[in-house]
């Protein structure tokens, strides 16, 4: 077992209005693996992740960070989010600045970074997400895809230990949906921990380690990916189908079998 | 959603340029417009600014046309004012007022020149940075410069829930039109509201602690176009005290 780095245990967490909040959710996050939090919309898995970087506090259980329990003062929260990034859905939410490179600048400025080495980890950011043409440009003037990547690259710039991305891929037409996970890929090679929410079973397949089916606030299993996206009885649970290529898989050997008279 | 002057500004020849050299050519500019007499300094700066937004900044005619139209428009509808006097028998010309009239909007128009060709070379985030070197405080200026933002979110959410509202048969007719402008602007301030609460998050999650540092680029200024700006400044004003 790969050593924790950030661990949710027994979170309880109700909105005000009656949304679905964590029901006493369990999550383990390993160093340098990519989870995928898989569930159906509405499951609160947007909620969660508020919860792995300290933007919501729960009712009751813990978020531990490195084996403690993290605090919520300020001192404990700055501390926090300089190692546990987060990228919201929509990146509309996120771009603030007039120009991207100034949106990226943010985060490694407000580590604290002189502004020559921001200035560096600023254009190494943008590279990484192939975006240095756009450095100069103002958000509005950016294509859905692009914007993700420049609120990906805001994030990335501080380099966090443990990224989360709600939803990375929502909106985006497969050419750049392609292309991003391909990067995420990247992200996580570089050793970056990633946990990405998702209602996507192929993508889970494609980019993740592990998988945490996530239900009505609560974990139904947690696991490598490879045994919990072949559970169909578990994936019928949580209201998903198996992924694609599995599919494929078990049908065509359905097949021969067949073919070959067993 | 983009506003065209924006648009405009953001592909201009001149974007990269100091905001000091483009500041400076077309204030310097507006000043001798209304220093200098109207003819021929105040012709002679409305041709140098035409030349430097079409020649030097390379904005396309037809959208520069469609940019001086409107505030043309308001110079030549005032300006003919001063053409004609209300007198005992009525409406009539006014003694001289052709020529005043005439002087008058070319001053007008020169001066409206000059603020164009700053507009449309300067994206409006560049003069707000301009202002905070100028001793503007810190927080104006980002203020200033996420209301910037917000304008174009909020006219994204504006026009969808109107493109939504057509697809059902809202603006149809006056009545109907008023409604949904209104039912429009009820939806609008909730979900800038929601826009506004989803920013924090993400700032926060990037370490938000009250105020927005970012990193600005220094342009360097170029000597050799403020040395040329000077110069033709130098000439219209020989030129315009030689002639009158």
């Amino acid at each position: 077992m790969a050593e924790l780095s950030l661990e949710a245990r027994a979170l309880v967490f109700r909105w005000p209005g009656g949304g679905r909040g964590l029901e006493g959710l369990d999550l383990a996050v390993s160093r340098g693996r990519t989870l995928a939090v898989l569930g159906p919309n509405g499951a609160g898995k947007s909620t969660l992740l508020l919860h792995l970087n300290g933007t919501l506090r729960p009712e009751s259980g813990e978020v531990r960070l490195e084996g403690t329990p993290a605090g919520y003062g300020r001192a404990a929260l700055s501390a926090w989010r300089r190692r546990v990034g987060l990228v919201l859905q929509d990146p509309d939410d996120q771009l603030f600045a007039a120009s991207v490179a100034e949106d990226v600048s943010f985060g490694p400025l407000n580590l604290g970074l002189p502004p020559d080495e921001a200035a560096g980890r600023v254009s190494e950011a943008l590279a990484a997400l192939g975006i240095s043409d756009l450095a100069e440009r103002a958000p509005h003037h950016l294509s859905f895809g692009q914007k993700k990547r420049v609120a990906i690259a805001g994030a990335v710039a501080m380099r966090p230990e443990i990224l989360l991305l709600d939803e990375p891929l929502a909106g985006l037409d497969p050419r750049s949906g392609l292309r991003l996970r391909v990067l995420l890929a990247g992200l996580a090679a570089a050793g970056t921990t990633l946990v990405l929410t998702t209602h996507d079973v192929d993508l889970a397949w494609a980019l993740a380690d592990e998988v945490a089916l996530f239900v009505a606030g609560r974990t139904l299993r947690q696991g490598p990916a490879a045994e919990v996206l072949a559970d169909r009885a578990l994936l019928a649970e949580a209201g998903l189908e198996p992924p694609l290529l599995l599919e494929l898989g078990v049908s065509s050997r359905a097949e021969a079998l067949a073919r070959l008279g067993r | 959603m983009s506003l065209a002057l924006d648009r405009l500004a953001a592909a201009s020849r001149w974007r990269r340029r100091a905001l000091f050299e483009k500041a400076l050519l077309a204030l310097s500019l507006l000043a001798l417009s209304l220093a200098l007499p109207p003819w021929p300094g105040a012709a002679l700066v409305l041709l140098l600014a035409w030349i430097a937004a079409l020649g030097g900044a390379r904005v396309g005619l037809g959208a520069w046309l469609r940019l001086v139209t409107a505030p043309f428009g308001f110079a030549l509808v005032a300006t003919v004012a001063l053409a004609v006097e209300i007198g005992p028998d009525g409406i009539a010309l006014a003694a001289d007022g052709g020529r005043a009239a005439l002087l008058a909007l070319l001053r007008a128009s020169a001066a409206l020149s000059c603020l164009l060709l700053l507009a449309v070379t300067c994206p409006a985030p560049d003069l707000v940075r301009g202002l905070r070197r100028l001793g503007l405080p810190a927080e104006s200026v980002e203020l200033a410069l996420l209301v910037w933002r917000f304008l174009f979110l909020l006219l994204d959410s504006a026009t969808e829930i109107r493109h939504a509202q057509e697809a059902r048969l809202g603006w149809q007719g006056w009545r109907r039109s008023l409604r949904s402008l209104g039912l429009l602007i009820a939806l609008l301030l909730p979900r800038a509201m929601e826009r506004a609460r989803q920013l924090e998050i993400g700032l926060a999650a990037r370490g938000f602690d009250g105020s927005l540092p970012v990193l600005s680029p220094a342009v360097a200024v170029s000597w050799r176009f403020v040395a040329i700006t000077l110069a033709a400044e130098a000439g219209i004003t020989g030129v315009t005290l030689w002639l009158s």
